[in-house]
């Protein structure tokens, strides 16, 4: 009792802040660091890109379309179609700054400067200047994180929209992801242009990824194609985030589990 | 008016602890930053990392720990706790409070970056095992295969040394020098 006392009398007051720190950082773990991300937010608030929605709108899919389709007149129409459905889909979305990019290196995500109070939810699509970016896996009241299509863990389920083969993407750090096809000899060709497909469990059909830029059929166990994203991952300013119809039917809970391991479990069936 | 040997004992125990927790701040917000020649394909320094090292180069093996434990649990919170960064981050307080920086390197800006440098290794590392671990296990179905993630740590754990190591003195150089004051009017103070 004595030495107890005495080692209290010595280390109490050290123990004691020890242990609240260690409480502190255990509850910022929990809240998923949300203090941080608001004050990081509050902070670069004079630093964020201005996001006007008239000029978003303007910007958004005509310029940089119409650029590169000039070069790519081969795959002019079907872009063309990709772009109606594109903003068509997009009509009710909350045009948000990118403010900051992934605390740590394992990870593809990107900070968003709305939340909660704009009406993000976890599972939302996300979408930048061309095509698809991400998914909203986490959300404070005025930031939000999107864990992009360009992550080693994110797959998405896409198919190719000339002949309509399917696979699975995986995320390959950059503004490069591979798709895995299921089928042996799949038809397809360096620029076609890929979209998430209907058997995707996170997004909706028919949004608008990229381009094939080679592909490898030789690949084991299934041929792999390189897809270059359409939109620049690398330097996002601002996206559009949209409801997504398919994540409304999943509880809330079960979307958080799947935000946390992003999968399409059933292309992981499907797939060999 | 800045004269620390006038600073009350409470007073400057309160400094003291809000320059730990300011500077810890700092280090949070800077880490979803990407502020031009902050950057190496992709990979921004780790300034958790740099923080943890700088605190346990002159403190004991339980604090470098407990420190290192600290800034892992609150990075989790910021990115995803599977795979956590408190192993690896407490591993580095522990190893850096351990090395005799008397005996083998001289305490400055070289062997701090040295140092930096061999932890951030250690620490992707870290990572990259626990990745594979949870892979090889079947844990998650959408880790990536072996052969990928050691792919990337190659590319992340070089980029991240790197840089950690060149930015390290933006961290290491004030916070020393006020540690070293604190540890001064200490001194006389007592004695």
């Amino acid at each position: 009792m004595l030495t107890v006392r005495r080692w209290w009398g010595r280390y109490g007051l050290r123990a004691s802040l020890v242990i609240l720190t260690l409480m502190l950082a255990w509850g910022l773990r929990q809240s998923q660091g949300t203090v941080v991300y608001e004050l990081y937010r509050f902070l670069t608030l004079p630093f964020q890109p201005r996001v006007d929605v008239q000029q978003v709108a303007l910007e958004n899919a005509t310029v940089r379309e119409l650029q590169t389709r000039l070069v790519e007149l081969e795959s002019q129409n079907q872009r063309l179609q990709q772009l109606l459905d594109y903003s068509t889909t997009q009509g009710r979305g909350v045009v948000s700054p990118v403010i900051g990019r992934s605390a740590d290196h394992w990870w593809q995500q990107i900070t968003l400067g709305r939340g909660s109070n704009d009406g993000i939810k976890i599972g939302d699509v996300v979408a930048g200047t061309g095509g698809l970016v991400g998914r909203v896996i986490q959300v404070t009241p005025n930031t939000s994180r999107v864990l992009l299509i360009t992550d080693p863990t994110s797959q998405v389920g896409v198919t190719v929209s000339r002949s309509r083969v399917m696979g699975v993407l995986r995320g390959q750090a950059g503004n490069r992801a591979v798709m895995q096809f299921f089928e042996k000899v799949p038809e397809v060709r360096p620029g076609d242009t890929v979209v998430t497909s209907a058997i995707s469990q996170l997004f909706p059909q028919g949004l608008p990824i990229g381009q094939v830029e080679s592909v490898d059929f030789r690949k084991s166990p299934a041929p792999e194609a390189v897809i270059e994203l359409t939109s620049p991952i690398g330097y996002l300013e601002w996206v559009i985030v949209s409801p997504n119809p398919k994540a409304e039917g999943l509880e809330a809970s079960e979307l958080e589990n799947r935000a946390a391991d992003s999968q399409d479990s059933v292309l992981e069936e499907v797939a060999p | 008016m800045f004269d620390p040997f006038r600073w009350s004992p409470g007073l400057r125990r309160f400094l003291n602890w809000a320059v730990i927790v300011l500077s810890v701040v700092f280090c949070l917000l800077v880490l979803p930053m990407r502020l031009p020649g902050m950057e190496l394909l992709g990979v921004a320094p780790n300034w958790m990392l740099i923080w943890v090292v700088v605190w346990s180069v002159n403190r004991t093996v339980w604090e470098g720990a407990i420190a290192g434990t600290v800034l892992g649990l609150i990075q989790d919170g910021m990115t995803t706790h599977d795979p956590t960064n408190v192993i690896s981050l407490a591993l580095v307080g522990i190893l850096t409070a351990r090395i005799r920086k008397q005996r083998y390197i001289q305490e400055d800006f070289i062997s701090i970056a040295l140092i930096v440098f061999g932890m951030a290794v250690l620490a992707e590392t870290a990572i990259a095992l626990q990745f594979s671990l949870g892979s090889l296990q079947q844990r998650n179905v959408n880790y990536p295969s072996l052969s990928e993630i050691w792919i990337f740590h190659q590319q992340i754990a070089l980029c991240s040394a790197i840089l950690s190591s060149l930015w390290a003195p933006v961290l290491y150089y004030p916070l020393k020098r006020w540690w070293r004051m604190i540890e001064t009017v200490e001194q006389a103070q007592t004695g």
